[in-house]
């Protein structure tokens, strides 16, 4: 017998086979009027940026788009870094006035910054949505030492379930990742230190209009 | 498996109570532990009523078990990735190894899993001649002391900042410049940089599996685990059959429960969803993806008793707040897992004969059960060990006589009553004011502890004579 059907029979001599229609309500039922936590501000933009600041995740707002390359130049100026920038290679990303940046796709192991999208921002955890896929690739959102993302608060959903529901709505990417805060650590003494393996620095630029 | 040559419980639980700075390293993070999850409880009034979706969530999955994996194992091998199952550690092991070596893999990256600690998998690679990177922090650390870890969420938990110190100053070249902690971490973050990209295959864990996309979840709050899955040719997920989920919205009311009784956190930096190798087209990720279904004693624990332990989602709060683990460190307890949920699942692992002393090992003042996010009711579980135990006649002859006294004393009162009456007295002669801090055959207790001085007349005379007083 196959080590698959050893452990699939042992699992049915101990617990008998149900009807799987009635699984399925059962697991449905386990889902309705879900116990979360209440969100940290009525509005979810502002809930959103509350969660996220509390764990390290810096702000900047936008009217549109077209105002990105500036919130990055202030974002990098601001830190005291060349205006250099790993760019996802998104249409939308690309199609911006980038003039005055060196924008590159190729990610060095030691990137200082990147630019990103994120699909959604959930409002319940301050976290950032990003889906592998062929114009994201998955170490974008984690070689470079800043993260730069660009949200539109359109795209702000208010709890963990309200993803979930999208994710089971589209063909699941390789990755799906949620995003909170930068990296960090409690390994030594458990004490916080921030930046770790990933990025040390995490920033929105929401894109508040049109 | 592993934990090669081991002396006997007594003498490690001795050994680590002398050891002052492991008292100090555990003091210092069960300490903050217990603070931040007791914060973030507080911070969620619904706590109560999260724990119990929760644990009916995992209820269902336990009663629901085969149905669950058969469609995990057909989302998954639809996505593209590999199912292997292995029924116990040996058959994991194997299954590892082979998908390395067909790799040709010479590093292998390692993103922290109790799983691969409890089927051996450092030792298997190491025989293998494969060299293992751990990526994980803490992981990292008891690597570079050749250890294995001493808890399950903080693996290092019992080195103090000054020994990290020390381990990095020779493990690492060019040593950190500096010993506080933020220097240290990104000394680790230069050193393993390299490896992350230069690795054939990366193994990860699983916090859930996903029946219904066929996808594997792991929650991490460095950032390793990606770093660690996403450059090599080859990703291996290891996961023990139990930490089926039906959906990712199960998932997430788990998530809850499990970020807040682990670390006191909301939500874990990273939460991220591994669904079958890189896609057509997709900008990176591994070419092949294998996912090993691990039984490993959980298909037994699902006929016996032990079956509410396959709820456990892994959090570590029982060990935090335990009054035994946070005296002897999780080295100690000899198993993969320590602690209050080690104690019950070590002998599963390990077999009750050589681990009978860890469900003895516990004071059953119930606080493990009170803190589990999922109310597994550990101490009744420890005591099923203790009886089950006993009705193997495990237990050695001078305990199974003295009990044997005991009872054959306790069905005859006069007597009983004599024996106590000279025993109090007894015990008043070594006490000094209201303690005993030294008594012959009593030093395993009063080493560590004083016993506290009885009253002079038993509990009985005492009610006798009161009796008489109110009668009067
Ligand atoms: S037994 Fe409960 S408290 Fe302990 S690790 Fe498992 S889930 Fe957490």
């Amino acid at each position: 017998m196959s080590a698959r059907d050893t452990i699939l029979a042992a699992i049915r001599a101990a617990s008998p086979a149900n009807d799987s229609g009635a699984i399925a309500a059962e697991a449905a039922a386990l889902l309705r009027d879900p116990v979360r936590p209440a969100l940290a501000a009525p509005a979810l933009p502002k809930a959103f940026e509350v969660k996220a600041s509390a764990l390290g995740t810096t702000f900047d707002h936008v009217a549109d788009m077209g105002a990105v390359p500036q919130a990055v130049r202030r974002y990098l100026d601001g830190h005291g870094l060349p205006p250099s920038l790993a760019l996802q290679p998104a249409p939308a990303l690309a199609a911006l006035d980038w003039t005055g940046i060196d924008t590159h796709p190729a990610l060095a192991p030691n990137e200082p910054a990147a630019l990103g999208l994120a699909l959604w921002g959930i409002a319940e955890s301050g976290s950032l949505v990003i889906h592998s896929g062929p114009e994201t690739p998955i170490l974008l959102s984690f070689l470079p030492l800043h993260h730069i993302v660009v949200l539109h608060r359109d795209n702000l959903l208010a709890w963990l379930e309200d993803y979930a529901g999208k994710l089971a709505a589209q063909a699941i990417p390789r990755n799906a990742i949620l995003i909170t805060g930068p990296s960090g650590t409690t390994d030594i003494e458990g004490s916080y230190v921030r930046g770790a393996h990933g990025p040390g620095f995490v920033h929105v630029i929401m894109i508040d209009g049109g | 498996m592993h934990t090669a040559t081991k002396a006997p419980f007594k003498d490690r639980a001795k050994a680590a109570l002398a050891d002052r700075t492991l008292k100090l390293a555990i003091d210092r993070t069960t300490g903050t532990a217990e603070t931040k999850r007791a914060a973030a409880v507080a911070n969620f009034p619904e706590f109560q009523a999260a724990r119990d979706r929760g644990r009916a969530i995992k209820d269902h999955v336990i009663a629901n078990l085969g149905h669950y994996l058969e469609m995990f194992e057909k989302n998954a091998t639809a996505s593209g990735a590999q199912v292997h199952w292995a029924v116990d550690d040996a058959e994991a092991r194997a299954i590892v190894t082979r998908i390395c070596l067909d790799a040709g893999a010479k590093i292998v990256t390692r993103s922290k899993s109790m799983l691969g600690e409890e089927i051996g998998l450092p030792h298997a690679l190491a025989d293998a001649g494969i060299e293992r990177v751990e990526t994980d922090l803490a992981e990292h650390i008891i690597q570079l002391a050749g250890e294995p870890p001493s808890h399950i969420i903080w693996p290092a938990m019992h080195r103090t900042r000054e020994q990290v110190a020390d381990l990095f100053r020779e493990g690492h070249n060019p040593p950190p410049e500096a010993e506080d902690p933020a220097t240290m971490v990104q000394s680790a973050r230069r050193i393993l940089r390299e490896k992350f990209l230069g690795a054939d295959v990366g193994i990860s864990g699983a916090n859930f599996l996903v029946a219904d996309t066929g996808a594997t979840c792991t929650v991490t709050n460095e950032g390793n685990a990606e770093l660690t899955t996403t450059p090599p040719r080859v990703h291996i997920v290891t996961a023990g059959v139990e930490k089926i989920v039906p959906s990712t919205a199960h998932a997430f009311a788990l998530l809850r429960l499990l970020v807040r009784s682990a670390t006191g956190g909301e939500m874990t930096q990273y939460t991220t969803f591994h669904c079958g190798p890189k896609r057509a087209g997709d900008a990176d990720g591994p070419e092949e993806m294998h996912i090993v279904l691990v039984d490993n004693g959980r298909t037994r624990m699902l006929a016996d008793e032990f079956r509410e332990m396959l709820r456990c989602i892994r959090c570590g709060a029982c060990m935090n707040h335990c009054v035994v683990y946070r005296q002897i460190g999780g080295h100690a307890y000899g198993g993969t897992y320590p602690g209050p949920m080690g104690s019950v699942l070590t002998p599963v692992l390990d077999g009750l004969a050589a681990s009978r002393d860890l469900p003895n090992a516990c004071t059953m003042n119930g606080r493990c059960a009170e803190v589990c996010p999922v109310e597994i009711p550990i101490p009744t579980l420890l005591r099923a060990w203790r009886t089950r135990s006993w009705r193997e006649r495990l237990e050695p002859g001078s305990l199974r006589g003295g009990l044997g006294l005991w009872a054959w004393a306790a069905r005859r009162p006069a007597i009983y009553r004599l024996g106590s009456r000279i025993g109090v007295r007894v015990l008043r002669l070594f006490g000094k004011g209201g303690w005993i801090s030294h008594m012959p055959l009593a030093g395993g207790w009063t080493g560590h502890r004083d016993l506290p001085r009885p009253p002079g007349r038993t509990f009985m005379e005492e009610y006798r004579a009161r009796q008489k007083g109110t009668r009067k």
